[in-house]
């Protein structure tokens, strides 16, 4: 609750932090100090002491996996700043605002973690497109990015219509935009409450790029200035499947039998255009864009078997994919090219980026010893103790072989190809963090349960 | 059928598509009507095809230039603060009517609103959104 305030606040103090200075470096200092307030008000939140208390009727109501995930997305976005907040300054004049649109979005996704009502998920889902539309156009003179945001707005907008139109079948049903007024009486679906629920599914799919909705997704991330692409991939899209759980896991849970087999052929349907297309892209941006598609595939495990593991898992994915994909991405924003060739002979240039890079790259691929892989392994393992899903299981571990194919194609051409790869200058911050995303990577990988443990802490 | 439409039987429960059955005519109407419409107007139109009709009409003004010209968004962007702060203003109607029942909560809620408020407008004056003049 506190960190959805303050977080409120903060954008609007950014929003003026832009008129008195115009120093890019001032404004960065406002924002990373923001951030860190957030990240400590809401670790104090999660221990009990909140700053304020504020009676929301039961609309919001934070659990230990909101202030979890909540904590996870504050870390992430902190390591985004200190490692790619320099880059926000070549995208154009408004710096503090990009800063601004980012704490609104982060004020979003509070309430997305914690919503209780249809109401606050509209609100939180609608909090967090709307900034990202005007982020994905920032870079105004590119013609590519125009076309992004007309896009991304267009579409967006179309899937939040199908969204309120779903939410009115169920109240139409129900009464009620309760989810646990929702989830109470439902032990069979009937006609109005089942559209109501389909377009939701639909809509949900659409902002976590699910297919067959994830059209948007390549070119947009593709179109968007690549410092917001990073953003938008990881810690939005995470949230959009947060989101996507709770409402599900609440309302709809006693019906799962119902609609299972929806969830699994999205699911399955992800998996499969994600690799396979990301297989045959020329451009690493585009690829990553495709590659966050598999990877919400396999978030989409937790939809599908919805149960403890699933939940748990997902927290966990959400940190080591997060993580992984800053660290790719800011890797990528100092490269020149963004083609596969942009990475010849980084090895032998830059040893430092090109070994956090790789490790980065090995996490996303799901290699041992790497966070990716236990994240991995929790969404199957979450998928075979629901057991009714083991073709999808079976699909899975297919897929994630097909990734190690397009993410090795980057380390390949970063140690076995020569070639004289066009850094933009890397400061010591940038270093400090990447080293910092890697060992965080590899720690999370070894011991998955410090991240989980805190999830089953009472305080 | 008149059942139906007139749904005097009153058999199915609250929850059942049944009760949606006279939205469900109405969509029909509507369809059934303007498609109506349109294929009338077409079959028994006269139409009389000259080259004039494939200009673009400009209020009988000859048309010249491309419509893609740089054009000042100065009044564009007056307009549109007016219509958001215009709106925002909505917002007290429902206030003042219920002044004293919601009591200091209420007003302490509102004067949040109003220094959000103030805050876009400061910001707008700061950004010179406002200046007429370069």
């Amino acid at each position: 609750m506190n960190a959805l305030i303050l977080s409120a606040i903060w954008g609007v103090v950014m929003m003026f932090s832009g008129i008195f200075t115009k120093s890019g470096a001032a404004i960065r200092g406002i924002a990373i100090t923001g951030l860190a307030l957030l990240l400590v008000v809401n670790v104090l939140d999660f221990q009990g002491t909140a700053l304020v208390d504020i009676n929301t009727r039961g609309m919001l109501v934070y659990n230990t996996f909101s202030y979890m995930f909540l904590n996870i997305v504050f870390g992430a976005t902190l390591l985004y700043f200190f490692l790619s907040g320099s880059d926000m300054e070549r995208v154009g004049l408004h710096l503090a605002e990009y800063f601004a649109l980012i704490f609104f979005i982060l004020a979003g996704i509070s309430i997305v973690a914690s919503f209780q009502t249809l109401l606050m998920l509209f609100l939180g889902i609608e909090i967090i497109s709307i900034p990202l539309y005007i982020l994905t156009g920032s870079d105004k003179r590119n013609l590519k990015s125009n076309e992004a945001a007309l896009k991304y707005f267009l579409m967006g907008s179309f899937s939040t219509g199908l969204m309120l139109m779903g939410i009115a079948l169920i109240y139409g049903s129900k009464g009620s935009f309760s989810l646990e007024t929702i989830g109470a009486g439902t032990g069979v679906i009937t006609p109005l409450l089942g559209g109501g629920m389909l377009l939701l599914l639909a809509s949900m799919s659409f902002k976590v790029s699910a297919a067959p909705f994830h059209f948007w997704t390549p070119d947009v991330y593709d179109g968007a200035p690549t410092v917001f692409t990073s953003f938008m991939a990881t810690i939005v899209k995470v949230a959009g499947f947060f989101a996507f759980i709770r409402l599900f896991e609440t309302s709809f849970g006693s019906v799962q039998a119902q609609w299972q087999l929806f969830a699994a052929i999205i699911t399955a349907a992800t998996l499969l255009i994600g690799n396979i297309t990301a297989v045959f892209q020329q451009s690493v941006k585009r690829m990553l864009a495709y590659s966050s598609i598999a990877q919400a595939g396999f978030m989409m495990f937790a939809l599908v078997s919805l149960n403890g593991k699933g939940s748990e898992g997902l927290i966990y994915y959400a940190a080591a994919y997060s993580l992984a994909t800053i660290g790719v991405f800011a890797v990528l924003i100092k490269l020149n090219d963004y083609t596969f060739e942009g990475f010849n002979g980084l090895g032998k240039s830059h040893p430092l980026l090109a070994a956090t890079v790789t490790i980065c790259l090995l996490s996303l691929a799901g290699i041992p010893a790497t966070a990716g892989f236990m994240a991995k392994f929790y969404m199957l393992s979450a998928a075979v103790e629901n057991g009714k899903v083991i073709w999808l299981v079976i699909l899975g571990v297919l897929c994630a072989a097909i990734s190690v194919y397009y993410y090795f194609r980057v380390i390949q051409a970063i140690y076995f190809k020569d070639g004289e790869p066009q850094v933009a200058e890397v400061s010591t911050t940038f270093k400090v963090v990447m080293v910092l995303i890697a060992v965080l990577v590899v720690y999370f990988g070894i011991f998955p349960q410090r991240l989980t443990d805190f999830l089953y802490m009472v305080y | 059928m008149i059942q139906y439409l007139l749904q005097v039987t009153n058999t199915h429960s609250a929850d059942s598509s049944f009760w949606y059955l006279p939205v469900g005519v109405q969509f029909i109407f509507a369809i059934v009507f303007v498609a109506a419409m349109m294929g009338l107007t077409h079959f028994l139109g006269p139409k009389r095809k000259t080259s004039d009709k494939l200009e673009t009409f400009a209020s009988g003004i000859k048309t010249h230039g491309d419509a893609r010209q740089p054009m000042a968004i100065k009044y564009f962007l007056v307009a549109i603060l007016f219509v958001l702060f215009d709106v925002e203003v909505i917002f007290f109607y429902p206030y003042a009517v219920n002044f004293k029942s919601l009591g200091w909560d209420g007003f302490m809620a509102v004067l949040m609103f109003v220094a959000f408020f103030l805050a876009g407008f400061i910001y707008i004056i700061k950004k010179g959104a406002l200046n007429w003049e370069d």
